[in-house]
C-alpha cells in the first residue's frame, strides 16, 4: 500500500514537471532540426579594360585604361585613367564597408605630351564606387579624345628610302612594265604585288603609273603631319551587384589607326586599321552559386588608301587568327592579328574569367624595331558561394500563424503505456512462483 | 512458456517488474500533461490578472511598450464562456497564459486588425470551443486604458497555417482570432473574424 502511494506521488510530481518545462505547441515545439553548417554568402567580381596599349620604340604607354572590383565584404574599388601612371588623368577611389560611396572629379589633362613622341589629345579618368545597402559596385572609364604620334623625325628614314627607290626606277624607266615591276618588287613587293591585279600593272601598262606612285608617296610624306594618328573610344570597367546576379562588364571601344594621315587622295591616310568593339562579362548567380562568362572579341579590317587607288581605296578584312601582312619588305611593313576571346573556368571553386581579346598591330616595322599597339582588350572575372543556412532558420523563415494544440496524442499514448504496465504486471502476478520452485528448477 | 520463465528467472521478473514502473510513470505523466498545463496556466492568469489593474501597465500600454508576455487585454466571449487575459506577443513562452496578441497586428480597439492566438487544447485551453462562435456572437475586450466591443462578422473559416494574410492590417477596427484545427491538430487553423461595435467607458 505505502509504494502505492510512493509510485502515486512520483507520477504526479513528473507530470506537473513535464508541464512546466515543457513548451506549450507551437512551431518551435516539434522535433529538433538537425545542426547543419552555416554559411555567408561571398563573392568577387571583377572588370578590366584597355584602349590601347603602345609600345612605342622600347617605350610603354598604357592609354585608356579602366578598372572595378567588388566583393561581398562589402567593399568596392575603381580605376580610370586618360594615360596609365599619369597624374592628373587617374582617378581612383575604394570604400571597404557598407553604406558608403565615393565619387571622385573626373580627372583630365588638355593636349598631354607622353615620351616626347606622343600626344594625347584630352585624356580623362573617371571612377566611382557604392556600397549602399550592402550591394556594392564600382565603375571605373579612361578616355581620351585622341592620340597623335607626330615624330617627324622618325619620317625622314622612309623619305629617304622612297627618294633611293625613285633614283632606281628613273634609269628603267624605258623598259616594260613588267621588268619595272619586278625590279622594284623585292622592295615594295607588300605594296605592289598583292595589288598588281587590281591595279592593272601585269605588262601592259607604262611606267608612268609607278614612278607616279612613288613620287605622290614622297610628296604626301613630306606634307604628312604626323606618322600615326589614333581615334580611341573608351575603355570601361563596371561591377554590379543586383538582389540575384553580380555581373562584371568590361568594355574597349573601337579605335581606328591611321598611319600616315593625309597622305592618300582626299587626305586620307596611307592605310587605315579599324578596330571594332571588345566586350567581356562575367556574372555570379546568387541564388545557384553558378558563374557565366561571355565575350564579344573585336572585329577589324584594313582600308588601303594608296594614292595609285583613287579616293576609293581598297578594304581588306582581317582574318581570325591568321596575322595579315601589309607593305612587306619596306620600312612600313605591318603586321594585323586579329584576337579571339576565351573563357576559363577554375572547378575548385566554380569562379569564371572571360577575356576578349583585340587586336594586336606592329606597326613600320622597318623603323627603329617599329610601334606596337595591343587595342581593345577586355576581360571580367566573377565567382562564389551562396548563403548556407541551417535547417533552423529555414523554419523560421516560412512565417505561420502559431501551433495552439497539437498535442491530443499525448494522453492517448499516456493511456497506452498504463495499459502495457497493466498486462506487465497481470503476468507477473500470474507469475509468482510457488514457495522451492526456484530451488526445484536448479 | 512465458510465465514458466518468469517463476524460473527472478532476473526476468525484476526487470519486468522495473519495466512497468517506468511505464506507469510515462504514462501518467502524458496521460496528466493537458491538466498539469491546464494548472500552469492558472497560475499565470493569477499573476496576469494583478499585472493588467497595475499603473505600471497602464503607462506602458499607452506608450506601446508592453513587453513580450506582459498583460495587454482581457478577453471576454460570452458564448462560449471564455474570459481570460491575452499577453503580448505569440512566442511559445508567450503562449503559456492561454492567448497572445500578434505583435505585428494593431493594438485592441485601435484602428486596423487586432489578431489573437489562443490555445485550443492545454494551457487552459481558452480557444477549446472557438469553433461554436456564430456571426453576431460578441467579444469584448478590456485594455489598461479602455476596451471596446466587437461582433462576430462570419462563421468560423479554415485556413492553412502559411496564410498569414488573416492578420494583414484593414483599413477599419476588426479582430481576428486564430487557433489549431481540428481539435489536437495542427495542421490547419481555425480563424473567427469580427468588426468594432462599440467602446467600452475607461476602466
Amino acid at each position: 500500500m505505502r509504494s502505492a502511494h510512493r509510485l502515486g506521488a512520483i507520477a504526479l510530481a513528473g507530470t506537473v514537471m513535464a508541464a512546466m518545462l515543457a513548451l506549450p505547441a507551437s512551431a518551435q515545439t516539434t522535433t529538433p532540426p538537425p545542426t547543419v553548417q552555416t554559411r555567408a554568402e561571398s563573392f568577387i567580381a571583377t572588370a578590366a579594360a584597355r584602349g590601347l596599349d603602345l609600345n612605342l620604340f622600347g617605350t610603354h604607354v598604357t592609354i585608356g585604361q579602366s578598372s572595378a572590383v567588388i566583393n561581398s565584404t562589402p567593399s568596392a574599388k575603381a580605376s580610370g585613367a586618360g594615360v596609365a601612371l599619369v597624374s592628373g588623368t587617374v582617378s581612383s577611389s575604394e570604400v571597404d564597408a557598407a553604406d558608403q560611396s565615393a565619387t571622385p572629379p573626373k580627372a583630365c589633362v588638355l593636349n598631354l605630351p607622353v615620351a616626347n613622341l606622343l600626344t594625347v589629345n584630352l585624356a580623362c579618368g573617371e571612377s566611382r564606387v557604392d556600397t549602399t545597402g550592402g550591394a556594392p559596385s564600382a565603375f571605373g572609364a579612361g578616355s581620351v579624345a585622341g592620340v597623335d604620334l607626330a615624330g617627324l623625325t622618325l619620317l625622314q628614314p622612309i623619305i629617304d628610302l622612297l627618294q633611293s627607290l625613285l633614283n632606281a626606277i628613273l634609269p628603267v624607266v624605258d623598259q616594260t612594265v613588267g621588268t619595272v615591276v619586278n625590279a622594284i618588287g623585292p622592295t615594295l613587293g607588300g605594296i605592289l604585288g598583292p595589288l598588281a591585279g587590281n591595279l592593272g600593272l601585269g605588262s601592259t601598262s607604262n611606267v608612268a603609273p609607278v614612278s607616279g606612285l612613288v613620287t605622290s608617296l614622297l610628296d604626301g610624306i613630306k606634307k604628312a603631319t604626323s606618322l600615326v594618328g589614333i581615334k580611341l573610344g573608351d575603355s570601361t570597367a563596371q561591377a554590379a551587384t543586383a538582389p540575384g546576379l553580380v555581373t562584371a562588364t568590361a568594355t574597349a571601344a573601337g579605335a581606328q589607326i591611321d598611319l600616315l594621315p593625309g597622305l592618300a587622295a582626299g587626305g586620307a591616310p596611307l592605310l587605315s586599321i579599324i578596330v571594332g568593339q571588345a566586350k567581356s562579362v562575367s556574372t555570379f548567380d546568387r541564388s545557384t552559386a553558378k558563374s557565366t562568362p561571355t565575350f564579344d572579341a573585336a572585329v577589324a579590317r584594313v582600308h588601303l588608301g594608296l594614292p595609285l587607288l583613287g579616293t576609293a581605296g581598297l578594304d581588306i578584312p582581317v582574318q581570325l587568327n591568321t596575322p595579315l601582312t601589309l607593305l612587306a619588305g619596306t620600312p612600313l611593313e605591318t603586321t594585323i592579328s586579329l584576337g579571339a576571346g576565351r573563357t576559363a573556368t577554375d572547378p575548385s571553386n566554380g569562379s569564371v574569367a572571360s577575356y576578349a581579346d583585340g587586336v594586336s598591330i606592329q606597326l613600320l616595322k622597318g623603323i627603329n624595331g617599329g610601334i606596337g599597339l595591343d587595342l581593345a582588350h577586355a576581360e571580367t572575372g566573377a565567382g562564389g558561394q551562396t548563403r548556407l543556412v541551417s535547417q533552423q532558420e529555414v523554419v523560421q523563415q516560412v512565417p505561420s500563424l502559431p501551433k495552439t494544440g497539437n498535442d491530443a496524442w499525448l494522453p492517448m499514448a499516456g493511456a497506452g503505456l498504463l495499459l502495457a504496465a497493466l498486462g506487465i504486471r497481470r503476468r507477473l502476478v500470474a507469475a509468482q512462483p510457488v514457495a522451492g520452485s526456484e530451488r526445484v528448477s536448479r | 512458456m512465458l510465465l514458466d520463465l518468469l517463476r524460473t528467472r527472478r532476473w526476468l521478473r525484476r526487470s519486468l517488474s522495473a519495466l512497468s514502473v517506468l511505464l506507469v510513470l510515462g504514462g501518467v505523466a502524458l496521460v496528466g500533461y493537458p491538466f498539469a498545463t491546464n494548472m500552469w496556466q492558472g497560475r499565470i492568469q493569477k499573476q496576469l490578472q494583478q499585472q493588467i489593474a497595475s499603473p505600471q501597465l497602464q503607462q506602458a500600454y499607452k506608450e506601446h511598450k508592453v513587453a513580450t508576455g506582459d498583460s495587454l487585454t482581457r478577453i471576454k466571449i460570452p458564448a462560449i464562456g471564455l474570459d481570460t487575459v491575452v499577453v503580448e506577443g505569440t512566442t511559445p513562452s508567450a503562449l503559456r497564459a492561454g492567448a497572445g496578441h500578434y505583435p505585428q497586428t494593431s493594438l485592441p480597439c485601435d484602428v486596423g486588425n487586432v489578431g489573437i492566438a489562443g490555445h485550443r487544447t492545454t494551457y487552459g485551453r481558452p480557444f477549446g470551443n472557438l469553433d461554436q462562435l456564430k456571426p453576431g456572437d460578441t467579444i469584448e475586450l478590456t485594455t489598461p486604458i479602455g476596451g471596446c466591443v466587437y461582433q462576430v462578422s462570419k462563421a468560423p473559416f479554415v485556413t492553412t497555417p502559411t496564410d498569414m494574410s488573416v492578420i494583414d492590417p484593414t483599413g477599419e477596427r476588426s479582430l481576428t482570432l486564430t487557433t489549431c484545427h481540428p481539435k489536437g491538430s495542427a495542421a490547419q487553423r481555425l480563424i473567427v473574424r469580427a468588426t468594432w461595435v462599440k467602446d467600452l467607458t475607461a476602466a
